[in-house]
């Protein structure tokens, strides 16, 4: 199954504002997407609950997998999506 | 957790007409409790507006921005439930975790928080809460089983 394994970019982590812009990211994708920390459990990508629950902050390494038509494309996407500092970012659309 | 979250910040029985009087709510109660300046209440706001802090369950979890920053004095939340609910952006909200942070040591507790909201009767449990001292439990419980 494809996998990508990133390290959060965002400053204040995984949650808030970076995490409702990877769900939605997510949850826009073709295939079903999970992200998992470390050897726990993979968890829908596209549930902001349980991407909040992972508690990832700036630099935890987290793994995304996906299958079947378009996997490849979506992780690669997602992947670069939290590899960002979507804080950093932030003054730009408000 | 006792520093972050104190009882005097858990407010149950709490009332607001729209979605900016909650949060309004929100972050006057973490002004009362010397976490943020005032002026953090407004980026919180301006948050909101960017983007929509309903996480779910009934739940949202209202912010400032990352210029707010400098208006946090000590990391803090204030838990404020609305028994009447208020329109989240076409979301019914009941339960609001206001969350002042210069850092990222509240991570722990949100996803503490997400946990609970990830169990349905916990979540429920949450929810209806009439008394802090439930909130302090559900909160405080899976923090230590976290550690």
């Amino acid at each position: 199954m494809p996998t990508r394994t990133v390290a959060v970019g965002s400053a204040s982590g995984l949650h808030a504002r970076p995490a409702k812009l990877f769900v939605e990211a997510a949850a826009a994708a073709p295939v079903k997407v999970t992200i998992r920390v470390g050897d726990r459990k993979p968890v829908p990508a596209k549930s902001m609950l349980s991407v909040l629950a992972l508690g990832a902050k700036q630099g935890t390494e987290v793994t995304l997998e996906a299958d079947g038509d378009g996997a490849d494309e979506a992780l690669d996407g997602l992947a670069a999506l939290l590899a960002r500092d979507l804080d950093a970012e932030e003054t730009s659309d408000v | 957790m006792s520093e972050l979250l104190e009882r005097r910040a858990i407010r149950l029985a709490e009332k607001a007409a729209d979605r900016d009087e909650a949060i309004r709510r929100c972050g006057e109660t973490l002004v009362e409790v010397g976490a943020v300046e005032p002026g953090y209440v407004d980026t919180m706001l301006a948050r909101e507006r960017s983007i929509s802090t309903y996480v779910g369950e009934g739940v949202a979890i209202p912010h400032g921005t990352l210029g707010g920053k400098e208006l946090v004095k000590r990391d803090a939340l204030a838990v404020l439930r609305f028994p009447e609910g208020v329109d989240w952006g076409g979301e019914p909200v009941t339960l609001c975790v206001g969350i002042a942070a210069a850092g990222d040591g509240h991570v722990e507790l949100l996803a503490a928080l997400a946990e609970i909201l990830l169990d349905e009767d916990q979540a429920r449990e949450l929810r209806e809460a009439t008394d802090p001292g439930t909130v302090i439990r559900l909160l405080g419980k899976i923090q230590e089983d976290s550690e």
